[in-house]
C-alpha cells in the first residue's frame, strides 16, 4: 500500500492551508458547496444556529445545546468544523471562558448565499443565446452517461474483460494520460495496461465518488505542473461553482475568466459539461457535475423520487418525464440472498464484467445475470487486489430496490449479514494483520497528562489503541492534538 | 492476531440521508398582521421565512419544502404553486410533453440573477407572486372572520408529506402493501411542518384540528410552532403530541432568529440536540355543542363527546345514548378526619423512621 492516490475530498480539504480556505470561502458557491458537501449533520445545524449570532458564544453555551449521550458526536462535528476553518476557538486563558465563532469570511459568504444579493456571479451567469431544441434533460444524462461509462470502460477493460459493446470511441487522450498518473492503471512490462489495486477501489466506489476522485487526480497533476498556470484553489473553487449550477440551463462561457475557460475542455472530456458543436460560447452542466455536493451516489433515484414526488404539484416549467429512466439502470440492480446467490438486473457490460471480478457468474439473460459468491471468487478478487470492503460496498451500493424495501420493512440491514461476515472472513483468512499509519505518544510527564491527552483524542476520534499502563497511545493524526498540547503548556 | 474477530458483527444499513422535508404553515390573517405591523410587517415576515427556507435547503440537495398560506377563509399553496388547469391544456401539445418555451415571464425572470442559487430565486419569486395574487383575492367579506383557517393547511401539509414519503418508499406499493407494515421502521423522509401562527386558535376548528395532529403523530411528522401573537391552543397542543417545538415569540422582531436558532434542527439533528420546551402546555378543549373553549365540561360516557353544559333531555348529541347526571352539582360530604391510632414502635424499625425529607429514589 505505497501509493493510495485515490484521495478523498476530505482528506485533500484538510491538506490545504488556512489561507487557501480564506480564498475558497470568498465565493458563496463555493462556501455553499463545502458547508453541503462535507459537513455532518450536526455541524450543519450549528453552524446554521450560529450563522446569524452577531458575537462569539462561549464554549459552555455550546455544551448546553447538546444532549449528554451525543458528546461524541459533538466534539467531532467540531472537530470537522475546525480543519475545515469554518470556526475559530479562542485560546483558554483564566480570565475568559473559550469563545466559538463562525470565520467571518465563511459567515460572511453563506449569508449571502442563503440571503441572495451581493455581485459576486458566483452562481454562474446564464447564456442569453438561444438553446438548441435537441438539447434536453435526456439528452444530457445520456451524454453524460457515455462519458463516463467510457471512462470507466477503459479502467475495466484493462484487466481483459473485454466489452461486448464494441469498442467505440473510448475515452480521450488526456483523460487516459490522467489514469495512468493517477495510477488508477498501470503500464505494465509488455505494453498493455494493467488495472492497479486503486483503480479497482476506484471502479467499486459510487459514481460521486468517482467523480471526485478523477477531479482531485486531475487537481493533483496540474498543481504539480507548474507551468499550466492554474491556480488549484480557483479550481476548486471553480467545480464547486459547477456543482451549484442549474441542471438543463445553457451557461455563457464568456462571463468565466480565463483560466477557468480554459478548464472547459477537460471537463467536457470527463463529461461534466456539454458544449454544443456550433455554439462554443455557451455550456451546458450535467447531471455529474450538479449533483458534485450530493452525499449519495448521483444516479441513485433517492432524490429523483423526492422530486418527482414533489414536482408533480409544482410549476408547470419542468417536465420530469425524461429523468424517470435516468438513474433506473445502472443503480440498485444487485440482489443478494442468504444463500450467496447473486442476482443482477442489468444489460451493462459495464457492471457484469465488474460483477465477475468477484463473483461465479453461471447465468446470462437477455436482462439479467445470475451467479454467486463463493470461496474462491472472493479469493481470487483479493488477489487482485480488492479488499472485502470494497465488494462489501460495491454491493450496498448498488443493492436493488427491493432489498432496500425489504430491508426498510422489518427493519434490517441491507445486506445479509452473514454474506458480509463471511465475505470480510475469506479475506482475514490469509491477512492477519491490519495497518494504521499514525503517530504515538508516550512518554508523558504524568499520569493526568496522559490521561487528558488521550481522552481528547478519543474525543476527537483518532484514536487508535491506548495502554494506560505504559501511558501510550496512537492516533491516526496528530495536527489537534499537537494544538491540543501547546494550548494545555500555555495554560499553565 | 486480534484482527480476527468472528463475533463482531459487520452491518451494513442503508444510508442515513434521507431526505427532510419541511412544509411551512403561515397564518396569513390579514386583521391579525394589521395588529403587528408596527413591530413586524408581512412582507418582512415572509423575507426572513425565504432566509430560513434557503437554510434548510442547503442541508441537503434532496431535502424539500412547501409553503402554505392559512387563510381567513382557506388555504392556499405559495410554493409549490399548482398548475392551473388553463395553463396546463396550454403548454401541453397533443402528445403531452410539456413545451418548456411557454414557461410564463415573470417566473423566470428574477432566476437569471447570477448572485443567487437558482432554486432560491425560483422559490422566492413563486412565494412572492402567490402571496400577491392571494391578498388581491381577499374581499372585505373575507374579513368578516376573525380567526384563520389552520386545519385545512395542516391537512395539506400533511398529503403532501405522505405523498413524497409514498412515493420514496416503493415506486410499486403493491408489494409493500402486502408485506408487514412495521411501525417501529423509521420513515422514509423526516416530514415535519412549521406553523407560523399570529391569531387565537377558531374553537369551531377543533375537530379537524385536532384530526390532522394526530394523523401527523402517527405518520412521525412534528409540528413545529412558532406563535407571533394570539393565543394558539390547539397548537400548543399539536407540538405537545407530535414531539414539536412551540415557541412563543415576546419579540415578533426577532423572527429570524428564533427561526433559525430553534426551529432550523430537524427531526434527526434533534435526537442529538436539547430541544427548547415549553412547559405550561394549555390542554383545553372545545365542547361539541357550542364550539366554546371549556376548562370544565361533561363527557359523554359512551362516546366520549364533551359538551360544556349537559345536553337537552339528557341526550348525547353524538351518539343518542341517554345520560344520567348523577349528583351533579351536589356539595361534597365532609367526612371528619379518621383519628390515626398512634402505632408504639417496636424495635425501632417503623416506616415511620425513614421519613425524610428527600422522596424515594426513582431508578
Amino acid at each position: 500500500m505505497s501509493i493510495n492516490p485515490s484521495l478523498h475530498l476530505a482528506e485533500y480539504l484538510e491538506r490545504l492551508p488556512g489561507t487557501t480556505f480564506k480564498k475558497l470561502y470568498q465565493q458563496p458557491s463555493t462556501t455553499f458547496a463545502i458547508f453541503r458537501r462535507m459537513l455532518p449533520h450536526l455541524a450543519k445545524t450549528f453552524v446554521m444556529r450560529m450563522l446569524f449570532l452577531p458575537h462569539p458564544m462561549t464554549l459552555t453555551d455550546l455544551d448546553t445545546w447538546v444532549k449528554p449521550e451525543a458528546k461524541r458526536k459533538k466534539d467531532q462535528s467540531l472537530s470537522i468544523l475546525r480543519s475545515l476553518h469554518i470556526v475559530q476557538i479562542s485560546a483558554p486563558s483564566k480570565e475568559k471562558p473559550q469563545e466559538i465563532q463562525l470565520m467571518s469570511n465563511f459567515k460572511k459568504s453563506l449569508r449571502l448565499a442563503l440571503t441572495g444579493g451581493g455581485n459576486h456571479n458566483s452562481f454562474g451567469v446564464p447564456s442569453s443565446l438561444l438553446v438548441p431544441p435537441e438539447i434536453d434533460l435526456a439528452f444530457l444524462d445520456r451524454y453524460a452517461r457515455k462519458k463516463w461509462e467510457d471512462v470507466l470502460h477503459f479502467v475495466v477493460s484493462s484487466v481483459g474483460y473485454k466489452s461486448s459493446l464494441g469498442d467505440g470511441s473510448g475515452p480521450n487522450k488526456g483523460v487516459k494520460e490522467l489514469l495512468i498518473a493517477g495510477r488508477l492503471v498501470d503500464r505494465r512490462p509488455n505494453g498493455s495496461l494493467g488495472i492497479t489495486q486503486a483503480g479497482f477501489t476506484f471502479l467499486l466506489q459510487e459514481a460521486n465518488a468517482q467523480v471526485w476522485t478523477l477531479l482531485l487526480l486531475w487537481l493533483e497533476v496540474l498543481g504539480n505542473n507548474k507551468s499550466s498556470g492554474l491556480d488549484p484553489v480557483d479550481m476548486l473553487s471553480f467545480l464547486f461553482m459547477l456543482a451549484s449550477l442549474e441542471l438543463g440551463r445553457a451557461y455563457d462561457t464568456n462571463a468565466l475568466t480565463e483560466e477557468r475557460r480554459n478548464m472547459l475542455p477537460s471537463l467536457v472530456d470527463f463529461g461534466l459539461i456539454y458544449i454544443p458543436q456550433h455554439k462554443r460560447s455557451m455550456f451546458f452542466p450535467t447531471r455529474l457535475a450538479t449533483t458534485l455536493t450530493s452525499g449519495g451516489n448521483s444516479l441513485r433515484t433517492i432524490s429523483e423520487g423526492v422530486t418527482a414526488a414533489t414536482q408533480s404539484a409544482q410549476t408547470s416549467q419542468q417536465s420530469l418525464g425524461p429523468l424517470g429512466g435516468g438513474g433506473g439502470e445502472q443503480a440498485g440492480s444487485v440482489v443478494i440472498e442468504t444463500n450467496y446467490r447473486l442476482y443482477a438486473y442489468t444489460q451493462s457490460a459495464l457492471q457484469i464484467a465488474v460483477l465477475a471480478l468477484f463473483a461465479k457468474l453461471n447465468m446470462r439473460f437477455p436482462d439479467m445475470v445470475a451467479g454467486r459468491l463463493s470461496r474462491a471468487s472472493i479469493r481470487q478478487a483479493i488477489n487482485f487486489g480488492i479488499t472485502a470492503d470494497q465488494i462489501i460496498s460495491y454491493l450496498a451500493a448498488h443493492a436493488h430496490e427491493q432489498m432496500h424495501r425489504t430491508a426498510a420493512l422489518t427493519n434490517k440491514p441491507v445486506l445479509p449479514p452473514t454474506v458480509v461476515d463471511q465475505i470480510r472472513l475469506w479475506q482475514l483468512e490469509n491477512e492477519r494483520m491490519k495497518t494504521t499509519s499514525g503517530f504515538l505518544f508516550r512518554d508523558f510527564t504524568d499520569d493526568k497528562d496522559y490521561l487528558d491527552t488521550a481522552r481528547f483524542s478519543e474525543e476527537i476520534g483518532v484514536l487508535v489503541w491506548k495502554n494506560d499502563h505504559a501511558r501510550m497511545f496512537f492516533a491516526n493524526k496528530h495536527e489537534q492534538i499537537k494544538d491540543f498540547l501547546k494550548t494545555r503548556k500555555r495554560a499553565e | 492476531m486480534d484482527a480476527v474477530d468472528v463475533s463482531e458483527h459487520y452491518e451494513v444499513t442503508a444510508a442515513d440521508n434521507s431526505p427532510s422535508l419541511l412544509s411551512i404553515v403561515l397564518d396569513t390573517n390579514p386583521r391579525a398582521w394589521a395588529a403587528l405591523d408596527s413591530s413586524l410587517s408581512l412582507a418582512q415576515a415572509i423575507s426572513n421565512i425565504l432566509v430560513f427556507v434557503n437554510a434548510h435547503l442547503a442541508f441537503s440537495n434532496t431535502n424539500q419544502v412547501a409553503v402554505i398560506a392559512a387563510h381567513v377563509n382557506r388555504a392556499v399553496w405559495l410554493y409549490p404553486t399548482p398548475q392551473s388547469p388553463s395553463a396546463t391544456t396550454a403548454t401541453k401539445d397533443h402528445s403531452g410533453d410539456v413545451q418548456m418555451q411557454d414557461v410564463p415571464a415573470e417566473t423566470n425572470a428574477p432566476s437569471n440573477s447570477a448572485n443567487k442559487y437558482p432554486q432560491f430565486a425560483q422559490i422566492e419569486s413563486s412565494v412572492f407572486s402567490s402571496i400577491q395574487t392571494l391578498m388581491a383575492e381577499t374581499t372585505v367579506q373575507d374579513l368578516d372572520q376573525v380567526t384563520t383557517q389552520l386545519s385545512g393547511a395542516l391537512t395539506l401539509a400533511l398529503c403532501r408529506i405522505n405523498k413524497a414519503a409514498q412515493a420514496l418508499s416503493s415506486s410499486d406499493t403493491t408489494i409493500s402493501n402486502a408485506a408487514p407494515v412495521n411501525s417501529t421502521a423509521p420513515p422514509p423522509v423526516k416530514g415535519r411542518i412549521v406553523v407560523i401562527s399570529v391569531s387565537d386558535s377558531e374553537p369551531s376548528q377543533y375537530i379537524p384540528t385536532m384530526n390532522a395532529v394526530f394523523a401527523a403523530a402517527h405518520n412521525q411528522v412534528a409540528i413545529d410552532t412558532i406563535s407571533l401573537a394570539g393565543d394558539s391552543t390547539f397548537l400548543q397542543q399539536a407540538c405537545f403530541n407530535t414531539n414539536g417545538i412551540f415557541l412563543k415569540a415576546s419579540n415578533p422582531k426577532g423572527l429570524l432568529t428564533y427561526l433559525m436558532f430553534g426551529l432550523i434542527p430537524d427531526t434527526e439533528a434533534r435526537g442529538d440536540l436539547i430541544t427548547p420546551t415549553h412547559d405550561t402546555v394549555d390542554f383545553r378543549t372545545a365542547c361539541f355543542c357550542h364550539g366554546k373553549v371549556v376548562d370544565t365540561g361533561f363527557v359523554c360516557s359512551v362516546c366520549l363527546s364533551i359538551f360544556c353544559e349537559p345536553p337537552e333531555n339528557a341526550e348525547c348529541l353524538t351518539c343518542g345514548t341517554v345520560l344520567a347526571l348523577g349528583n351533579y352539582g351536589a356539595k361534597p360530604a365532609v367526612m371528619p378526619r379518621k383519628k390515626k391510632k398512634k402505632k408504639k414502635i417496636t424495635n425501632g424499625s417503623g416506616r415511620e423512621e425513614t421519613g425524610s425529607a428527600t422522596g424515594t429514589p426513582k431508578p
